[in-house]
Parts: structure tokens; C-alpha cells; sequence
């Protein structure tokens, strides 16, 4: 009986824990389409703020600030993280506590001091030299910062995942260190690769802190526009352009669950 | 003279390890060198200069920046930045104690429940967490802005003056962060309940043990390490936490993480959230090597990663 109570209290507790959050996104979405201009009330379905959004220019190009930094910043992290994780692999038995030190710090340290100590350090060399203004290239140098650790302990892992022989084998069937890079190092590795990037990506765009710190004014990602405007004085558009980007989040985790599904089968 | 080239050969073979290690290794670590030590070393000097007139460091090399974290003005002492100080402290601790009890029993309902559906909860609890910080703390701005249900039923409760929302307010700011961190440590609670060993907690029950000496003593002991790795991906981030206390606290919600923001952005003075950006990092190394002794000392240090 006791049980029997103790599970049913568990199982209310869960459907709470998951109103608890799930309940502000679902009023953003909700009053995206809010025909009034009010957080409190809801008058009835309209999609004038979605209208507003596809003519407000400033929107638009904050979009595609996002993803190119995203993109970009993503490439180049996986190139470096890639090389970075294939090194620690291969010399594990070296003494590199100062590349493991250097590798998860920029994981540990808090964004805000990663996000002003960029910006100083920029600000400082752009009076100097006239180089790195803050611009969509401050922005992508930071970001591959911190990606660039999780790059790298993910490849790292997937070849701590592998049979050493391999390695020998490889050595053996293929003569040069290229080709054993394209034939054999590459394909194993794909699928850690692709994870990477999807993680790189997803780091870049869920980033607001580093980003405002490192942004000018003419590279504001989406993020950045909402806090803006959020400061300046809420608007329902607000709700509009965070509805899509909740709506890019339930699509990408109903990818991953396909994924998952498709991976045990 | 077969020596000699043996010799040679080992040697080559070693300049070529360490020419590969350098090349693999080499661009990477010179970035995150370029682009994040020497930016923080510099970080670090700026709070030992004095403040000039743009905001900018200048020297002479002073003290002066912590004198003012600590409080003194040139109108004299005041306390502000203490409060701001002690607030972050104790919102970081009530805040991690509330996930704590939030996420025990979630992480344990998991795990009772069947293994295909495991997964789907698991990636339920995560995937608000994929969506930008900003636009989930403005949801909460949404649902606790004055005039809403919840902002009413708080009013006819007696809890907030008439017509005045639950935001800005330290409560709000202790609910972002509740909401921010419950997946960091629902994460690794389940993956310590994953793999409880039952035996235990059955031997414990046997034994007459009450449930809750049986889950002081067959539980808690087994999903330490998992609490302790929730603990630093929790209580780490709260403390220098800025989006939240910004959006959802007020002037009298200020954490450490909007102090020194502000000497940044629009204060302008450098050195003294240098001054503070350096009481921050104190606070997570301390914290990361306070919970590394304490895995260790209980036994679970090898599995506490950070």
C-alpha cells in the first residue's frame, strides 16, 4: 500500500517537474500569436507578429549573423579540435598535463570572465594594431575557443573507443600517412565528426554571454537582438522570432530521437 | 657501425613523434594560448592598475580596484558590493540545495521506469536547455511579469504587494537559476542511480532499517558521486551566473557576475571588474579543487570527472 502511494506521488512529481519546464516556453510560443499587444492577456490567434517579423530587417540580418558564426566558427573548431584530439590520442603516453590543463580551461572558466577578458584583450590590440575590431571575427576567434575543447575530447574519446591493432593494420595496408588519413583515420572517425560539429554548432548559437562581449555593432546574432529588446521594452515580436527558435529546438530533438531509435536498431 | 644507424634511426623515429605531436598538437593549443590565456593573464594585471579617466586601465599599479570591491568610495564605505557579494553566495546555495531535492526523485523515477522509455525522459528533461538562455528567461519574465495568473494568485496570497509582479525579485532570480540548472543535475544523479546496486539497499531493508536509514546508508552513498558531479556543474555556473539576475532581479538582485559585467559595459571601470572577475575565478577553482577532496576523501573520486 505504502509503496503504491510513494510510486504515484513519484510519478505526479515528474509530470510537475515537467510542467516546471516546459511552461515558459510554451507561453512564448502561446503568445506569438497573441492578436493583442499584452504579456498578461490573450485576446485571440493571429500571426500579424510573425508578419512583423519577416519585415524587420534588423531580425533578418541577426539571423543570418547566427549562422554564419555558427557555420564558420564550427569549421574551423572541428579542423583544430580534430587534430588536437588525434594528438593527444596517439602521444597518451607522454606526459601532457599542461595540454589537458590548457584543454579545460576555457570549459571551466566562468563565461563571463571568458566573455570580458576576450573583449579587453581586443580592445587593447585593436588600439594598438587597428586589427581585430569587434566585428562577426572577434566573435568567431571566441567562439572557436570554446569549442574547440569539445571537439577534441569527443574525437579523443572515439579513438580511446577503438582497437589498437587498427592502427598497426593500417600501418601495414596503407603506405603513406595520407592515405592512411583518408582511408582510415576519416571514416572511423566520421561519425565522431559529425556529432562534433552538430555540438559546435549547437554551443555557438545557445551562446549569449561570450557573443555580447565580443560582438560590434554591426555583427548583434539573434540572441543579442532579443536581449536588446527585451531592455528597450518588451514586444510581442519578441515572441514571435523565440517561438521559431524554440520550434528549431523541438525539431532538432525529435532528429536526435530518430537518430537514437535508428542507432539501437 | 649498425649501431650507429640503429641509434640514428631511433632517433629520427623520436624526432618524428615529437614533429607529429607538435603538428597535431601545435595549432590548437596556441590558440586557445593566444585566445584565452593571455587574454585572462591580462584580465588579471588589469585589476592591479588604476582606473582612468575612460574607463580604460592606466598605471601606476595599485590595490585600489579591490579596495573598492571591498567597498571603499571615495564617499567612504558602503556596503553595496558586500550584499552583492554575499547574495551571489547565498543564492548559489539555495538555488543548488533546491535542484538537489528537485532532482533526486527525478533522477530515481527514471530509472524505475521501463528501459525504452528511459531515454525519451531523459532527453525530455534536457531539451529545455537547448533553447537559448535568454528566450527561457524571458518565458519566466512572461509568466511572473504583474498581472499574470501566478503574479495573482501570489497577490490574493498576501505574498507581494497588490498589482506588483514576482519579478523583478530575488525570488525570480532563484527560479531562473532552479530552472536553469536541473538538467546538469538530473544528468548525473540518474547515471549514479543507473547503477545502484540493489543488493544493497534490499540488505539494508532485511535488516529492519527504516526507509530512511535504508536510503542514508544503501543510497546516498552510492549516488554521491553523481551529486558531487551535479554539485560543480551547478553551483559553478550559478555563481558567476549574469543573464538571469539581469533579467529577472532587480538593482537589488545584482550577483557578482553583474557587477563585473557592469564595470565593462557601462560603469567603465576596468580594474575594479578585473577585481572581481579574480574573486570569481578564485571561487571556481577553490570550488573545483573543494569537490575533488571531498570525491576523494569518500571514495568516489574516481568517478567524479571534471
Amino acid at each position: 500500500m505504502r509503496k503504491k502511494t510513494l510510486a504515484r506521488s513519484l510519478t505526479g512529481f515528474w509530470w510537475l517537474t515537467l510542467a516546471f519546464l516546459y511552461l515558459p516556453l510554451a507561453v512564448v510560443v502561446l503568445f506569438s500569436f497573441n492578436s493583442a499587444n499584452s504579456a498578461a492577456h490573450f485576446a485571440h490567434f493571429s500571426l500579424r507578429w510573425y508578419h512583423q517579423l519577416l519585415g524587420n530587417e534588423q531580425i533578418i540580418s541577426a539571423f543570418w549573423n547566427s549562422l554564419v558564426l555558427a557555420i564558420v566558427s564550427s569549421v574551423i573548431a572541428l579542423v583544430i579540435g580534430c587534430l588536437i584530439g588525434y594528438g593527444m590520442y596517439r602521444h597518451r603516453h607522454r606526459k601532457l598535463g599542461w595540454l589537458i590543463v590548457l584543454i579545460y580551461l576555457p570549459i571551466v572558466l566562468p563565461d563571463i570572465v571568458f566573455g570580458i577578458s576576450e573583449m579587453a584583450f581586443f580592445v587593447q590590440i585593436n588600439r594598438a594594431t587597428g586589427l581585430l575590431e569587434p566585428g562577426l571575427v572577434t566573435m568567431i576567434i571566441a567562439h572557436v575557443t570554446f569549442q574547440i575543447p569539445f571537439v577534441a575530447l569527443i574525437v579523443y574519446s572515439r579513438f580511446v573507443g577503438l582497437d589498437p591493432t587498427l592502427f598497426e593494420a593500417a600501418k601495414d595496408l596503407y603506405a603513406s600517412p595520407f592515405q592512411r588519413a583518408l582511408h582510415f583515420l576519416l571514416p572511423t572517425l566520421k561519425p565522431a565528426l559529425i556529432s562534433a560539429f552538430f555540438l559546435s554548432f549547437t554551443l555557438s548559437i545557445d551562446d549569449f554571454v561570450i557573443s555580447f562581449f565580443t560582438a560590434g555593432p554591426e555583427s548583434a546574432t539573434l540572441p543579442i537582438y532579443i536581449w536588446g529588446a527585451i531592455k528597450k521594452g518588451v514586444t510581442p515580436e519578441i515572441n514571435a522570432i523565440a517561438a521559431l527558435m524554440i520550434g528549431a529546438v523541438a525539431l532538432a530533438a525529435v532528429i536526435s530521437l530518430l537518430f537514437n531509435r535508428q542507432g539501437r536498431r | 657501425m649498425v649501431e650507429s644507424s640503429l641509434l640514428s634511426s631511433r632517433r629520427r623515429a623520436v624526432v618524428g613523434e615529437t614533429r607529429h605531436l607538435l603538428f597535431s598538437v601545435a595549432p590548437g593549443a596556441v590558440w586557445i594560448f593566444v585566445f584565452l590565456v593571455l587574454p585572462s593573464v591580462y584580465l588579471m594585471a588589469v585589476a592591479f592598475m588604476t582606473n582612468g579617466p575612460y574607463g580604460l586601465p592606466q598605471m601606476p599599479l595599485s590595490l585600489d580596484a579591490f579596495e573598492q570591491l571591498a567597498g571603499f568610495g571615495f564617499l567612504g564605505w558602503s556596503p553595496g558590493n558586500l550584499y552583492t557579494l554575499l547574495r551571489s553566495l547565498w543564492q548559489t546555495l539555495v538555488s543548488t540545495a533546491l535542484v538537489v531535492v528537485v532532482a533526486y526523485p527525478i533522477a530515481y523515477y527514471i530509472t524505475t521506469c521501463r528501459e525504452k522509455w528511459r531515454p525519451i525522459m531523459l532527453l525530455a528533461v534536457v531539451v529545455p536547455s537547448w533553447t537559448n538562455q535568454v528566450i527561457r528567461t524571458f518565458g519566466w519574465m512572461n509568466l511572473l511579469a504583474p498581472g499574470t495568473p501566478l503574479s495573482d494568485l501570489a497577490d490574493s496570497l498576501g505574498l507581494i504587494g497588490p498589482h506588483m509582479g514576482l519579478y523583478p525579485s530575488n525570488f525570480a532570480v532563484t527560479l531562473g537559476l532552479v530552472y536553469n540548472f536541473l538538467p546538469f543535475m538530473v544528468l548525473p544523479l540518474y547515471a549514479a542511480f543507473e547503477k545502484l546496486d540493489v543488493a544493497q539497499v534490499q540488505a539494508a531493508q532485511d535488516l529492519y532499517a527504516s526507509p530512511v536509514r535504508a536510503f542514508w546508508h544503501a543510497v546516498f552513498p552510492q549516488t554521491l558521486p553523481g551529486l558531487l558531479a551535479g554539485t560543480v556543474l551547478v553551483a559553478i555556473p550559478a555563481f558567476g551566473m549574469y543573464v538571469i539576475p539581469e533579467l529577472l532581479g532587480g538593482g537589488k538582485s545584482m550577483m557578482l557576475g553583474n557587477l563585473v559585467a557592469n564595470q565593462f559595459a557601462g560603469g567603465s571601470n576596468w580594474p575594479l571588474g578585473a577585481a572581481g572577475a579574480i574573486l570569481m575565478l578564485l571561487a571556481t577553482f577553490g570550488g573545483l579543487y573543494a569537490m575533488r577532496r571531498i570525491g576523494k576523501r569518500l571514495g568516489g573520486g574516481e568517478e567524479v570527472v571534471i
